[in-house]
């Protein structure tokens, strides 16, 4: 049964209030949680920083932000009882939406139902924006979109790659990803020698020792941050030494130096860094300035999904803004703000968010560039591609293991 | 057309994983036999013990092969301290005491992954070595990762520690015994009690070293210990139940058979593939591939 935690204190309407309230479904236990726990804090430094400046702006007024938690366990079945019992109860203004994807496809028709908004700083799968969802938007781009075009800059270091070989845990999520990095190759005009979808615990020494004897010039993975990192500590055992490999999710989290040494000089991508140089927007002025008051909170740099949920805060407020209503919020102002959502384009630290309002990427937020990056000898990552904002020149090809 | 190359490595993966499965397999066979028991929590026991590894290797100099002592003392105390509860559980006048051990230990199992969740979290660690690192190649035969060297090494000593304990001291023929006829080595004067609790924390040991082994291949997770238990039981099945020479075998098959379909039909049928061949010699031969496992 979902739990809900939160500052309000009771439930039903409360016509009185003075406070936005938002109501959140993600994953604070389970497998998940430490993804909830990215998601939590990137919302509530966004609910921090604009309360300390007064609450959201409207017509003049200034209210604040309150937030109700619910715990999606995560598991799709239990989150979306947790979001139809936060619509029912907790006399929300509107939503922020959980980690993974599995999660919100399930709350999907429930927002829709109540016709409730909801925006997700996470969630990267293509499959929740196919599904047309009118209540439902998401910041972050979708995995095949933005992982296609990162192996695509990959694919053009010197001396540009002819062959690649594909790997990826047979997942949602993982499996969106490696349909991305298979559509990058092809359009870059790779011969792609294998693609292999395996078991999240499957042992990784078969599926390289077999990529191995391909002897491609690249080798793409997909997977979660422990799977990815048990990946390159099984290829420096095996010494597999394409010129490049590249892996999402997650080679700039915590979890993937458990590679060790062997994480070095991975490839990924990101849609967003303490130091890309974005800038605009309220509260942050630029993604420095996010990362340092970030950094000061909870002591770790942001990941780009923490980023992202605080941006997903700053389109509320803006949408809000225009929408020029008082809290709470009534139904037809609830479809109002949706009808905002999809036209509103909106200037953040994290970059410039503008959702879809048709087609197969529908409510999803794909106007945000990505980045390649590679981990260094220290194994932070840095900038490669492409060019106008790279940090560095791409180690490439990556140093065989003997030489490191 | 099959790459010579790629078999060789293939089954050097496959016998080198065959390593690590023994390592697991040896105790939970062995406490089959003596205690008459399936115990659920063996994969849990296997995780644990890769945590164990995690956080005793920073201490020890970022050396989890050092740990290993270690976690052995220390999980065999627990083992032994262990079996009076599974033995408590599963006689007197309790009905299908079978079933009973198997719910104690699931139990048991949830216990002890809902403890380590708590207390590291659920983020992996690493298990870090400096001695079993990188890899050596053998011209014309295949690369031999030297972590997974190691952890078949141990697996195939244990093993052969076991027998030797087993089969060549007089506390080994004490336990073989009660493997036999508890009722029989009680009227020939065996503490029944002592040998079932010394091999519950020798079994307990063993899987609990392994899991530092295997935290050194894979890294420590919460997850990770029900796919040993899935392992454990497949190879209890394939040795014969309570058959501990047939470990050998098993752990081979398993390792191999799971190499050769990961590379040749895809790593998505391999557990279809060793299920498979489960329920097919369930069927056709239940005691196991050499035909010495226990039956009703």
């Amino acid at each position: 049964m979902a739990s809900l935690t939160g500052c309000t204190g009771g439930s039903g309407s409360n016509s009185d209030r003075e406070t936005f309230r938002f109501g959140i479904v993600t994953s604070l236990s389970g497998p998940l949680r430490y993804g909830g726990q990215v998601t939590k804090r990137g919302y509530d430094l966004w609910k921090n920083r604009i309360n300390e400046d007064g609450g959201i702006e409207v017509n003049g007024n200034r209210y604040e932000v309150e937030f109700t938690y619910a715990d999606a366990q995560s598991d799709p079945s239990t989150g979306a009882d947790a979001t139809q019992k936060m619509i029912d109860n907790e006399d929300v203004d509107a939503m922020l939406g959980p980690y993974s994807s599995q999660v919100p496809l399930s709350m999907g028709p429930i927002l829709d139902q109540n016709q409730m908004p909801c925006i997700t700083g996470s969630s990267e799968s293509p499959e929740l924006w196919r599904n047309q969802h009118e209540y439902l938007f998401g910041t972050i781009p979708s995995v095949n979109v933005f992982v296609g075009d990162v192996v695509e800059m990959l694919l053009s270091f010197d001396p540009s790659a002819e062959t690649a070989y594909i790997t990826g845990v047979n997942g949602p999520f993982s499996k969106s990803a490696a349909q991305g990095m298979r559509a990058g190759a092809e359009a870059a005009g790779v011969e792609v020698l294998g693609y292999e979808l395996y078991p999240a615990d499957a042992d990784r020494s078969s599926i390289i020792s077999e990529a191995q004897s391909a002897e491609p010039d690249v080798h793409l993975n997909s997977g979660n941050i422990d799977s990815n990192a048990t990946f390159m500590a099984s290829a420096q055992e095996l010494s597999y030494e394409p010129n490049g490999v590249f892996q999402h999710y997650g080679i700039n989290t915590p979890g993937y130096k458990n590679a060790g040494d062997a994480a070095a000089y991975t490839f990924g991508a990101t849609l967003w860094l303490p130091q890309a140089g974005r800038s605009g927007g309220q509260l942050w002025g630029d993604s420095q300035t996010y990362a340092d008051q970030f950094q000061a909170e909870y002591d770790k740099l942001p990941e780009y999904t923490e980023a992202a949920s605080s941006a997903t805060g700053v389109v509320y407020q803006e949408a809000l803004a225009e929408l020029g209503a008082e809290p709470p919020l009534t139904g037809d102002e609830q479809t109002q703000l949706i009808s905002i959502l999809e036209e509103i384009t909106v200037d953040t630290f994290w970059g410039t968010i503008d959702y879809e309002s048709e087609g197969e990427n529908y409510h999803n937020n794909i106007t945000t560039n990505p980045l390649a990056i590679q981990l260094n000898e220290d194994l932070d990552p840095e900038i490669v591609a492409p060019a106008d904002v790279a940090e560095t020149e791409p180690t490439y090809p990556i140093p065989s293991w003997s030489d490191r | 057309m099959v790459s010579t190359g790629l078999l060789t490595q293939t089954l050097i993966n496959g016998l080198l994983l065959a390593g690590i499965y023994m390592a697991v397999g040896v105790g939970f066979s062995l406490i089959f036999g003596v205690l008459e028991i399936i115990d659920f929590a063996v994969g849990q026991y296997v995780m644990v013990g890769a945590f164990a590894g995690a956080a005793l290797a920073p201490i020890l100099g970022s050396e989890a092969l050092l740990a290993v002592p270690f976690v052995f003392a220390a999980f065999f105390v627990v083992g032994v301290f262990v079996q009076p509860l599974i033995h408590h559980v599963t006689t007197g006048d309790r009905p299908m005491p079978l079933l009973m051990g198997l719910v104690f230990t699931f139990g048991l199992a949830r216990f002890i992954r809902g403890s380590v969740l708590t207390i590291a979290g659920p983020n992996s660690r690493d298990v870090p070595t400096s001695i079993a690192v990188g890899s050596f190649s053998i011209p014309s035969i295949g690369t031999f990762p030297m972590v997974r060297v190691a952890t078949a090494l141990f697996g195939v000593a244990a093993l052969a520690g076991f027998l030797y304990y087993l089969y060549r001291t007089e506390g080994g023929t004490a336990i073989r015994s009660v493997a036999e006829d508890r009722d029989i080595s009680r009227l020939m004067g065996v503490n029944i009690n002592r040998y079932q609790s010394l091999s519950y924390g020798a079994y307990a040991a063993m899987t609990a070293s392994a899991g530092v082994f295997i935290g050194m291949v894979y890294s420590a997770s919460v997850g990770m210990g029900m796919q040993y238990t899935g392992f454990a039981f497949f190879m209890i099945v394939l040795a014969g139940m309570g058959y501990l020479p047939g470990i050998i075998l098993s752990g081979l098959v398993l390792g191999i058979v799971q190499s050769l379909t990961a590379v040749y039909l895809g790593s998505e049928y391999v557990f279809f593939i060793l299920f498979g061949l489960i329920w097919v010699l369930l069927l056709v031969r239940p005691t196991g591939l050499l035909g010495k496992g226990e039956v009703a």
